[in-house]
């Protein structure tokens, strides 16, 4: 974003995390990656997001982001320092600055909870704030995600998916963070109140001069939101890239096959096409080699027995392939959205300046 | 899309008028809709949670429980009954036979304790004069059509054995299997990984104009409808606020709602600039606005829009859509610029 050289807020340093599976009487455990060996850097003040199709570890990376989990392997380093070697006591003190929103607004709030309670309570915990201080930021922080104060004596039962995500906001934005790590924070959301989610995510992050770290599978999400993208299958890293670059020109072959199969919401367009046939295969025996060879419509018999370590390209983007450059061309014209008739952009336009002169979108009544 | 030219077809199913409502609230859930299908033809109804898609599919099927919910008006024709008023009997011999469907969860969709074949078999034989053997040799058949590898040593699975994609392939399967004359998708798609789901937009569409099988698809994702849409209708709060073919609801949006929906999804594109949004949320049963249910979240409203809502008027052939003021553009563009 800027042009100083880009300040690392979050490392992680070929982190693992590794689930047990069934444990029989007569079995050996065994053991899921959920992620195997990643790292990556995370600048200050960007957006980075991590996407990946289910089971392919991105929650399980987000949660080690923040210490939601133990790393098996390697380390996650916060400013520099290892947090997941931090004592539960010096972790608490970090809290503060790294902050989680959930997926399901509708689990993630306890419900014998006032929403003021809600949001008051990591204050509590992280700052010296008098009770009336307190009450008075409550306040504030509803009327910046777009709530009246005056909710904060309702309960989150009575409150929509739309708005509870809001206060989840609220609630992660308490304590002051720094980053703000977001699991699926818009997928519940129907696509109008998405809209207003997103936007208020953008506002914020401007405001309070934050890090978001997003967790998505919606591609055009992600297009809209992203500075930079790492893509995950089966617990690896597989390209990390700049927003523009990534779409543009998606050169894994996982990435442009994703890329191919997102639907345009235009009948002009392309047709969504499956490029990729079968299915994700079960992370418990992950592919030899490349993770991505049994569906990768390129592999070679190389692609089987080695594995492709994430390496540097130039131009700020990184990829674990074999073969990349034999088919970098291949995925570039597919993200071209054809453009809209007259009368659907004359209205569009219509449409938004006409939002833009009432009112900035605020979420009204439960 | 078997005939381009559909106009002297006779409908599949012809719904006329239908309201619902549950029990105990003060508004119909679904409020004077009316939409038809034909064979071959694809129509996507579009909306967003609430907005009684689901709830008007279930009606459709006889699977609204009269405790729940009531038709409080309308008919739907069906092969020359009214689905609405048939007896639960006769009803029962339709569902999984001449009309079948498809629900969004295949895993609480599919029986986890039945092998995957005796559970497409069991349609079989519900419906037809068959023999066990002959239920199960046209299970295989079925797990072949809908493409999944080594059909003959998947008919012993259990649900919990296939992945999401695969499921849906089994639904998709079982809803085949007696050759319906119309297929109600709900949702088929939400629950899949994006490459999973083109898979399944594919198959779909592949075996749709293999069997000319009449399609209503349930879908709140512009994209899918994008896909695989001919005629589509926007829902909004239980009325059809626009309706129209596929080209015509993209290229000539009408309605406030339709436009304020496609413009709130993120483009792939290049980014322009923060998304629109529709301000508010959607009305609840029991707080439906007066006239348009739309008007409370519209940025045009007007004084008309509060005191009845409007009807479907003509833009096109067989586009239409219900708001005063459409199109927009020739009453607001001087107060726009």
């Amino acid at each position: 974003m800027s042009l100083r050289t880009p300040e690392t807020i979050i490392e992680t340093q070929a982190v693992t995390k590794r689930f047990s599976g069934s444990r029989g009487l007569f079995r050996p455990a065994t053991f899921v990656s959920a992620v195997n060996a990643v790292s990556l850097k995370i600048r200050r003040g960007e957006t980075f997001s991590i996407v990946g199709e289910s089971g392919c570890g991105k929650s399980t990376l987000a949660r080690l982001l923040v210490r939601l989990l133990h790393p098996s392997e390697g380390a996650v380093l916060y400013q520099g320092t290892d947090i997941s070697s931090l004592s539960e006591t010096d972790m608490r003190r970090l809290r503060k600055d790294l902050q989680f929103v959930f997926q399901d607004p509708f689990s993630s709030l306890n419900p014998r909870m006032t929403v003021g309670a809600l949001i008051e309570e990591p204050m509590k915990v992280h700052t010296s704030l008098s009770r009336p201080e307190r009450r008075q930021n409550v306040a504030e922080l509803l009327r910046k995600v777009g709530l009246r104060p005056a909710f904060s004596n309702r309960y989150p039962h009575e409150f929509s998916g739309g708005q509870r995500q809001r206060i989840g906001i609220a609630r992660a934005l308490a304590s002051g963070p720094k980053v703000i790590v977001g699991d699926e924070p818009v997928s519940a959301l129907d696509v109008s109140v998405q809209a207003q989610v997103i936007n208020l995510l953008e506002d914020l992050k401007a405001e309070f001069d934050l890090t978001l770290v997003l967790i998505a599978h919606d591609l055009a999400v992600i297009r809209h939101m992203s500075d930079r993208i790492a893509v995950m299958y089966l617990g690896e890293v597989v390209e990390l890239a700049p927003n523009e670059a990534l779409y543009n020109e998606p050169l894994h072959p996982y990435t442009q096959a994703l890329m191919q199969a997102i639907p345009i919401a235009s009948p002009h367009g392309r047709s969504m096409d499956a490029a990729l046939t079968g299915d994700v295969p079960s992370p418990l025996a992950p592919p030899a080699g490349c993770r991505f060879h049994p569906r990768c419509p390129h592999a070679s018999s190389l692609c089987s027995t080695e594995k492709p370590e994430l390496t540097e390209t130039g131009t700020d983007r990184m990829i674990a392939c074999h073969h990349w450059e034999k088919f970098a061309g291949n995925a570039q014209t597919h993200l071209r959205e054809p453009p809209r008739s007259a009368n659907a952009e004359k209205r569009f336009t219509l449409f938004r300046e006409r939002c833009q002169q009432q009112e900035p979108t605020t979420a009204d009544n439960p | 899309m078997l005939n381009s030219a559909p106009a002297a077809t006779a409908p599949v199913l012809d719904v006329r008028n239908l309201a619902l409502r549950f029990k105990d609230t003060p508004a119909n859930i679904v409020d004077g809709i009316s939409f038809s299908v034909r064979e071959g033809e694809t129509l996507c109804i579009v909306g967003e949670s609430g907005c009684g898609k689901s709830v008007t599919a279930l009606a459709l099927m006889g699977l609204l429980p009269r405790s729940v919910a009531r038709v409080t008006s309308g008919t739907a024709m069906f092969g020359g009954s009214d689905l609405l008023t048939l007896p639960q009997r006769a009803m029962a011999d339709i569902r999984g036979n001449t009309i079948s469907m498809i629900f969004q969860e295949p895993m609480t969709s599919l029986n986890p304790s039945y092998r995957i074949g005796e559970q497409i078999g069991e349609v079989v034989l519900r419906h037809k004069r068959v023999t066990r053997a002959q239920a199960r040799q046209r299970a295989l058949e079925m797990l072949d059509r809908v493409r999944i590898p080594a059909a003959a040593s998947r008919l012993d699975d259990y649900p919990h054995e296939l992945s999401g994609g695969m499921r849906q392939r089994v639904m998709i399967a079982m809803a085949l299997a007696n050759d319906p004359a119309l297929l109600i998708a709900d949702e088929p798609t939400t629950a899949l990984d994006v490459t999973i789901q083109a898979q399944i937009v594919d198959l779909i569409e592949e075996l749709q104009k293999e069997t000319g099988t009449a399609l209503i698809m349930i879908t709140h994702d512009l994209g899918v409808v994008a896909e695989i849409a001919d005629r589509v209708s926007v829902m909004y709060a239980g009325h059809i606020v626009e309706e129209g073919p596929v080209e015509a609801i993209f290229d000539d949006p009408q309605h406030p709602y339709t436009i304020g929906l496609m413009s709130s999804v993120p483009s792939i594109g290049p980014r322009s600039g923060r998304l629109a949004t529709i301000g508010g949320l959607v009305p609840t049963i029991d707080r439906m606005p007066s006239g348009c249910r739309f008007s409370p979240r519209c940025p045009f409203v007007q004084a008309d829009c509060l005191k009845a809502h409007a009807p479907l008027s003509t833009f096109g052939p067989e586009h239409r859509a219900a708001c005063y003021f459409a199109p927009l553009e020739t009453v607001f563009a001087e107060a726009a610029s």
